[in-house]
């Protein structure tokens, strides 16, 4: 089965967006891969005039809310840098069981590139972060906020519609629904912590976008 | 190909449920997202899955009754389902005509503008180029099935991505009416869209769905900017009672200094201020007259289905298998009761309106005050200040009360308070006496003042608040015809808002400290009170050079720890009152001679 891959448009985003951004962007994916029953639940973005679908699965919500707060801490101990969230869907087989081991294999069907460009920020506080504070950086006009909020929304309007268009061409590769289950496994990825596999994603962004690399700070 | 009387049980039976359903589904979600009147409630409170909810694995609670006539009229299945979605607006001009607006037919017009054309089409291929079912169609309903289940999530998506949504959010999500509304029509036939129109449209076409032998489009036309259309809520608001208003006890106790000054009542302002709020409620069309104004609406978009169907029937006739679906909005007939309710808001009116000018007086008053308080800043005896807090109170914690009793029940009241203690309006008259002393614009002012004095005392002695004055004869002719309409006071005017048993006392104390000024430092306090009291209700400073000059007089007579004759400005109402006055001004004047000597004298006024 191919694993196909779908590279999303990177975003420019503040620390303080990260939050809403994410979470619009993963609930997107999972409620266009959530084939069971669903009740689909309408959320308006806070800081973008933007409405996203969730599947209305509280303990989904939550999972994808501590991923996201993973990331967020990533982010604060790595500032200034690009970075990408990947979400993958998978299926899981069983290799032959033997005396010491059952393992089992993930096959991934589908992965997502959710790439994020993290500008500097002179935070206020240090920590977790709420949701409801907003940082702002004094060296900005209000203009240029403003035109930067602007072009996100923009932006992130555009990634919602390129997840449309991805998942309405491609749905060959979609495993059968099996009867009871709402979701496909899915796991959340955000960058390692450990430079080696900094390194290497670096790298593996590096072959894929072409671009150039992004320098440390 | 045709579908129809296919066995239910084969391959192609299912795929025309498939197919069926899809449209089913298709026209729900788009509905969902456009027609508020359609639109469940509160969807999240009902948690039942219907056998409709159950088709592609998508909970979307009720289905509109529109959808269950749809089988009805869409018999052939590769029939295009045509959803317009129309933006209707009102006309422009709102008519102030009460006549026109309750026959609704103020003379408005209706603009329709198809904001979104979506085109849901299951195509198969011609006839003779069919394939005959595979072997591995067996299974093809079945991934038509999930194609179709994920195409149907995508486009719940996008139905909330698109610039309609918006219109649709704001309909819907506020319970106050707008210039506009949204309807949707539902055809195997539409009008085609104008060269102009497309110009200005945009068309998203969804990847088809593979539904062997055919395949199912998808597309939208869609009108990319709402900006151009003037969509806002109308103007008529219902009435809304802000309780917690700027200078209201609840939110600021302290502005009123309860304990000393007459001076914090409202001063209020020229006669709009006071004459408008009592009118607005009856004579302003857009306040809460909204019973004036709702039912043109009501009744224009009540018409409207009438209206819409006769404009579309034009392209109805064509295709006599097409069923129009139209709604109306049916907010209207719920609304009734919202109408209903916003005629019955009037009642609150003069409570409401008071309000206005009692925050208007509020805000005067402070300013007034510290005015006045700037130049005296000495607290007036105690014994004022608990009548005085009594009076005040009432006037600010209810709103009700601030609304001005007619005139007879304040003369009334005047006459009891005039009968038991005439000299409790001594101190209202002994200013007027002296402005006799200072020559013919007092007399001018005295005979003004007569005419009104009943209402402005009674006015005082009823509401407490505004300081009703006498102090100008031009500016008091002026505002003769507001004072007919409704109760009015003009600023600097004198202050008799306390009732007669204050003044009575107040007097009292007056003359007790004018007695005993040689006495000693309390009764110097005392008179220092009291001349700033009479400072305090001193006429405006535009008067007359008498102003200043007994203004002056007063000053000197301050310095000399003596009080003096206060400007007057109070009106007395019969000549014995005057006299009187004129005979207690005598006795300070006497008084202060003795006690001030030739300086006083010299200083006389004119």
């Amino acid at each position: 089965m191919n694993c196909e891959v779908c590279q999303l448009k990177e975003l420019e985003v503040e620390h303080f967006e990260i939050r809403e951004v994410l979470r619009c962007i993963l609930h997107t994916i999972v409620f266009h891969r959530a084939l069971g029953l669903v009740r689909p639940k309408v959320i308006d973005l806070e800081l973008f005039d933007i409405t996203y679908v969730q599947c209305g699965d509280g303990e989904l919500e939550k999972k994808i809310d501590e991923k996201i707060e993973q990331f967020i801490s990533w982010v604060e101990k790595h500032p200034n840098k690009k970075s990408q969230v990947c979400i993958s869907f998978y299926e899981v087989k069983n290799k032959h069981p033997s005396w010491f081991t059952n393992k089992t294999e993930r096959l991934y069907w589908e992965q997502w590139y959710i790439n994020l460009n993290v500008s500097q920020q002179q935070k206020v506080h240090s920590g977790k972060s709420h949701p409801s504070k907003i940082v702002v950086d004094p060296g900005d006009s209000l203009e240029e906020r403003s035109a930067r909020r602007a072009a996100l929304e923009t932006s992130l309007r555009e990634v919602l519609f390129q997840i449309i268009k991805f998942v309405n061409e491609k749905k060959d590769h979609v495993p059968p629904i099996s009867d009871g289950v709402v979701y496909f496994p899915y796991e959340v990825t955000i960058p390692s912590s450990s430079d080696s596999a900094f390194g290497m994603d670096m790298i593996k962004r590096m072959l894929q976008t072409g671009g150039h690399p992004t320098m440390l700070s | 190909m045709d579908l129809h009387g296919m066995a239910p049980h084969s391959e192609s039976g299912k795929l025309e449920q498939v197919v069926s359903q899809f449209l089913l589904k298709s026209l729900h979600i788009i509905l969902d997202s456009r027609i508020p009147s359609l639109h469940p409630r509160d969807p999240t409170c009902d948690s039942r899955v219907r056998k409709s909810d159950k088709w592609f694995n998508l909970v979307l609670g009720d289905r509109p009754a529109a959808l269950d006539n749809l089988n009805f009229w869409h018999r052939n299945l590769m029939d295009p389902m045509i959803i317009d979605i129309i933006l209707v607006q009102q006309g422009t001009a709102i008519s102030t005509s009460v006549g026109n607006l309750l026959s609704g037919s103020p003379g408005r017009t209706a603009t329709e503008t198809v904001i979104e054309r979506w085109l849901v089409q299951f195509e198969s291929p011609p006839r003779g180029t069919a394939s005959q079912p595979s072997e591995g169609s067996a299974a093809s309903y079945k991934k038509t099935y999930k194609k179709s289940i994920i195409f149907l999530r995508s486009l719940y998506l996008q139905t909330r991505l698109l610039p309609a949504y918006r219109i649709f959010k704001q309909l819907s999500s506020s319970s106050q009416p707008f210039n506009f509304d949204i309807i949707y029509k539902v055809s195997s036939f539409s009008e085609p869209f104008s060269r102009v129109e497309e110009e200005m449209m945009k068309e998203y076409r969804f990847v088809p769905i593979e539904a062997l032998p055919g395949r199912l489009h998808v597309s939208v036309t869609y009108r990319p900017q709402l900006s151009e259309f003037n969509l806002q809520p109308l103007t008529t608001m219902p009435p809304k009672i802000i309780s917690d208003y700027v200078g209201s006890p609840a939110t600021d106790p302290l502005r009123y200094f309860p304990s000393s000054y007459k001076g914090d009542r409202a001063i209020s302002f020229p006669s709009k201020v006071m004459h408008s709020p009592t009118s607005v409620p009856f004579q302003r069309p857009h306040s809460w007259t909204s019973g004036f104004h709702k039912p043109v609406v009501n009744h224009h978009l009540a018409g409207s289905p009438t209206v819409y169907r006769t404009s579309q029937m034009s392209y109805d006739s064509p295709s006599p298998p097409m069923e129009r679906m139209q709604n109306h909005r049916r907010p209207l007939h719920q609304r009734a009761p919202f109408y209903d309710e916003c005629q019955l808001s009037p009642p609150f009116s003069p409570s409401v309106s008071p309000s206005t000018p009692t925050y208007l007086r509020n805000s005067e008053s402070p300013r007034q005050t510290r005015a006045i308080s700037e130049t005296a800043p000495v607290t007036i005896p105690s014994p004022i200040s608990g009548r005085s807090s009594r009076y005040i109170s009432p006037n600010f914690s209810d709103p009700s009360k601030l609304s001005l009793p007619p005139l007879s029940p304040r003369s009334t009241r005047l006459d009891n308070s005039s009968n038991e203690s005439p000299s409790g309006m001594r101190l209202i008259k002994k200013p007027e006496a002296s402005r006799a002393d200072l020559g013919s614009a007092g007399q001018k002012v005295l005979k003004d003042n007569k005419d009104d004095s009943g209402r402005f005392s009674g006015l005082l002695s009823s509401s407490d608040s505004p300081r009703v004055g006498f102090s100008r004869s031009s500016s008091k002719l002026s505002f003769q015809d507001d004072i007919d309409d409704c109760d009015f006071s003009c600023p600097f005017d004198v202050d008799d808002v306390d009732p007669p048993d204050s003044r009575i006392s107040q007097n009292v104390d007056w003359k007790r400290n004018l007695e005993s000024t040689s006495m000693g430092r309390k009764s110097q306090d005392a008179a220092v009170g009291v001349l700033v009291h009479m400072l305090r209700t001193a006429p405006p400073l535009r008067q007359d050079s008498s102003c200043y000059s007994s203004r002056s007089l007063r000053a000197e007579v301050e310095n000399d720890g003596v009080a003096t004759t206060a400007s007057g400005f109070f009106m007395p109402r019969r000549t014995s009152d005057a006299l009187e006055e004129l005979r207690s001004y005598r006795e300070m004047k006497d008084l202060l001679l003795s006690k001030s000597g030739t300086r006083v004298l010299t200083r006389e006024p004119p």
